[in-house]
């Protein structure tokens, strides 16, 4: 057990972040158990603590008697320099455990600016960070998450991958844990590696090689395991009332990102904007009863204390019952003064009646994501909403009030001209002369937020070259010069990032030594601007003679084998090429959920069905 | 229905903050289900104050929190919800209805003590740690230069010295007492006079190494001591 001293927290930055004992956090000594997992975050505690990932897997895993789960953070850089000067390996939240300690570390891949965070974990942890130099006795090290559909960047460091929803496959990983170590371990590590490899929804990277065609791309994957699956596809939870849902979440005592009760509605979007990768990768749609979502709000708040409840989903405003279950989450709850939120709003599902429920978007304004400046590239996109759906919705709410809202749009999308950027600057200009229209008077703030578009694995736009970084710059720029009224707000994201970004959401296994490279020269925490450092990165694409421009700018062939294409969310590369064709067309592709099936393979493919109760009474 | 409460602030949340902490006991009034009021207008807040703001990173035996239910409850009721709902860290040691107009503890509390304890170092004694605050006592005045964010800031920590400082060495374990002011326009933190005890008065010292709990609030009246629950 690690002893921190107090003259060390009390030198560091919000030392609460390391000393643990919230509430509804579960301590069992390691002796009592078979098994123990770390979850670690990649980053710091305020982030990692808002994640529902962790809160849903902490729940299952400390449910079993022969199970314990600890929660691992990255340190923020004052912390991890005290740490490194007294030799403190980065440990657990719960029992204060060094992470080389536990059998199986877990990270969590949400986004790609992360990843070096990992290896700084693993290498504060005292974990050999490549798979290949792991021994007996030390943990596995796992990964989960988004990132795991193209988890080939880390394919040297992660032992193996689980793909999809976690929450039956974890048990699975424990039970086989479990009969490996009573087994006495037998074949060693490589044994374990196959039992687990034989479970639906394991990826282990170790059991496939990849040959090169002398232009760089990519000539074979194969695997060198005869057991080993050709594709791994994503395990999904087909029914969502079949699983428990964390009804008693860790109540931290220091304010994190999100801090609220997360009711998760319902699971996967079917409303197939090309560019999104999570509609993609959490299809199809399933949603919870209002009874389920009713009771266990009441129960998280009887065992939390919260008073504030976030309706979280991809787009939670496209819950069947929304209305329903509003009112009937306000009156159980009415007495304990707690209200609901609900975290984004589309246009074309937004009414008035339902923002004037929900406290949240009082508070801080109205928030439309339009993605586009023209109709044209809205189309391409397949936004599937209108000019004249956002005035409507915008005005409505002018006339309700409300005096801010907020637009959030994407440069660099495929076919994007000048046009569209004209687009934005146009909307945001109607908007505010709506607002004069409508209410008389000047003093309307329209914040513009526009960030940079990442072309993803398993997307219809996969095989699309982003925009160089100085198309980017230039767009950016071009967009300010278009904006000149006083009562826009203006905000954009470091293109620098978004590019590096997109060399890592499409990069293969090459990467993982610019990653290595990258981290021995310092580079951590690369999502906070204040600590990323675009030169380590230049430079380490250098010294590896890596052009990275191959990964983020390149326009791929159809034809191409494609480094992600072994781990699959069961939609197939058939339907996403078809997408790019209808994109490329403006063509529209409803929404499954509401029109005919689309055959993107997922329901197909996992044997899995919608479930949606808008037709229920 | 008003009750005062003297709770703790015990080494496991030493290093939470004052907003932190009133945040936990807040959620914990929300767990036990009692009928707390609420403030009237846009945006209601639970009605329950605390005397003085603590440090991160100072425990204490003795905060006072006053806390206004809607609906009158038996005192011991409402004790048990709370001690059930508390979380590690936080425990009830005294509690009482308060009755008729009550001023707010942060109007009433004017001291606050405190302990400091450390390890001697090699070759220290105990005389070489009472000439340090002899000096300090036969002091007038005893500027403490504070760093803020703000920019620099001098304190008199004299004006807060509400009695001088008593040392207990019991082996290696070093114990400090203080009595410091809380006056309406501020107080000093135990720190800073700690931090001035050693740069200034060649304490044989190690600021950030001592533990430091707050022992006591106090209404000291011409020359008595009363706490919030005697009153």
């Amino acid at each position: 057990m690690i002893h921190l001293d107090p003259a060390i927290l009390s030198r560091v930055m919000k030392p609460a972040r390391y000393t643990g004992h919230e509430l509804n956090s579960v301590m069992k000594p390691h002796e009592t158990v078979a098994v123990t997992f770390a979850l670690a975050f990649p980053d710091v505690y305020e982030v990692g603590m808002s994640y529902l990932g962790y809160k849903i897997l902490y729940s299952i895993l400390n449910k079993r008697t022969d199970t314990a789960a600890e929660r691992v953070f990255a340190p923020w850089v004052d912390m991890e320099q005290e740490m490194r000067q007294a030799k403190i390996p980065l440990f657990s939240h719960e029992t204060f455990t060094p992470l080389a300690e536990f059998d199986l570390v877990g990270f969590t891949l949400q986004y790609e600016m992360s990843y070096t965070n990992i290896l700084n974990m693993l290498d504060l942890g005292g974990i050999p960070l490549l798979t290949k130099d792991r021994k007996q006795g030390q943990p596995f090290v796992v990964a989960g998450g988004p990132g795991v559909y193209n988890v080939e960047p880390l394919a040297d460091f992660f032992d193996f991958v689980i793909v999809g929803e976690g929450e039956e496959i974890i048990e699975e990983i424990v039970d086989t844990y479990k009969c490996w170590r009573e087994a006495g371990e037998q074949g060693g590590r490589k044994e374990f590696l196959l039992a687990v490899s034989k479970i639906s929804g394991i990826y282990v990277p170790s059991f496939y090689d990849v040959t090169y065609e002398t232009n760089g791309t990519i000539h074979s994957v194969s695997s060198n395991e005869p057991t080993a699956p050709a594709i791994v596809h994503k395990r999904i939870v087909k029914d969502l009332e079949s699983i428990s849902y964390p009804v008693k979440p860790i109540v931290p005592y220091t304010e994190i990102v999100h801090d609220r009760i997360m009711l998760e509605l319902f699971r996967g979007c079917t409303r197939g904007c090309r560019f999104c990768q999570a509609g993609i990768l959490y299809r199809p749609v399933r949603e919870r009863t209002v009874d389920t979502l009713v009771k266990i709000a009441r129960q998280q708040v009887d065992a939390t204390g919260y008073n504030e409840i976030s309706l979280t989903s991809l787009s939670s405003a496209d819950y069947s019952k929304l209305p329903e279950l509003i009112d009937r989450l306000t009156a159980e709850l009415k007495d304990d003064r707690v209200s609901v939120s609900l975290p984004s709003l589309r246009i074309d599902s937004f009414s008035i009646e339902l923002a004037q429920k929900v406290q949240q978007v009082r508070k801080s304004g109205l928030t439309f994501a339009p993605e586009a400046g023209t109709q044209r590239l809205r189309d391409v996109i397949n936004k599937g909403v209108t000019e004249e759906n956002l005035i409507e919705a915008v005005g409505a709410a002018f006339r309700s009030g409300w005096t801010s809202v907020k637009l959030y749009f994407m440069i660099g999308l495929p076919t994007e001209t000048d046009e569209d950027i004209e687009g934005i600057a146009d909307l945001a200009q109607r908007v505010v002369k709506l607002f004069s229209e409508i209410r008389g008077r000047r003093g309307v703030k329209v914040t513009v937020s526009v960030s940079s578009f990442v072309p993803k694995a398993h997307t219809a736009f996969q095989w699309f070259g982003q925009d160089s970084l100085e198309e980017l710059e230039r767009k950016q720029h071009y967009l300010r010069s278009l904006i000149k009224d006083k009562s826009i707000a203006y905000h954009y994201h470091d293109a620098r990032v978004s590019v590096l970004e997109g060399v890592f959401a499409r990069g293969d296994r090459r990467l993982g030594e610019v990653l290595l490279k990258a981290w021995r020269a310092g580079a951590k925490f690369d999502s906070w601007s204040e600590h990323f450092h675009y030169e380590i990165w230049q430079q380490a694409f250098i010294d590896c003679k890596i052009d990275p421009a191959f990964y983020a700018h390149r326009d791929r062939d159809l034809m191409e084998v494609l480094p992600w294409e072994y781990v699959s969310p069961a939609v197939t590369k058939k339907y996403l090429a078809k997408e790019y064709r209808e994109a490329v067309a403006g063509a529209f592709t409803s929404d499954c959920r509401t029109d005919v099936c689309g055959v993107c393979g997922v329901c197909q493919q996992l044997n899995a069905a919608v479930i949606d109760w808008s037709d229920s009474l | 229905m008003k009750i005062r409460m003297k709770i703790t602030k015990e080494e496991e949340i030493r290093f939470i903050s004052h907003l932190d902490y009133t945040r936990t006991i807040e959620r914990a009034v929300r767990r036990a289900k009692l009928s707390a009021a609420y403030s009237e207008g846009f945006n209601p807040h639970m009605k329950f104050s605390f005397a003085s703001a603590l440090a991160v990173g100072v425990t204490s035996s003795a905060e006072y929190m006053d806390l206004e239910l809607a609906t009158d409850t038996e005192l011991a009721t409402i004790m048990r919800q709370l001690r059930q709902a508390f979380p590690v860290g936080i425990t009830v040691k005294d509690s009482q209805v308060m009755i008729g107009t009550v001023k707010a503890l942060m109007a009433v509390v004017n001291l606050a003590t405190y302990e400091m304890t450390w390890l001697m170092s090699d070759g220290i004694s105990e005389a070489d740690l009472q000439q340090s605050l002899d000096l300090f006592d036969q002091e007038a005045i005893a500027i403490y230069v504070k760093q803020t964010p703000k920019g620099v800031r001098e304190i008199d920590i004299k004006e807060f010295v509400a009695a001088p400082p008593v040392l207990h060495v019991e082996g290696d374990k070093i114990c400090l007492q203080l009595q410091l002011h809380i006056k309406p326009t501020g107080s000093v933190k135990p720190t800073d006079m700690l931090e001035l005890l050693i740069h200034k008065y060649q304490l044989p010292a190690f600021a950030r190494a001592a533990l430091i709990e707050r022992t006591g609030l106090f209404i000291s009246n011409k020359g008595r001591l009363l706490t919030p629950l005697e009153l």
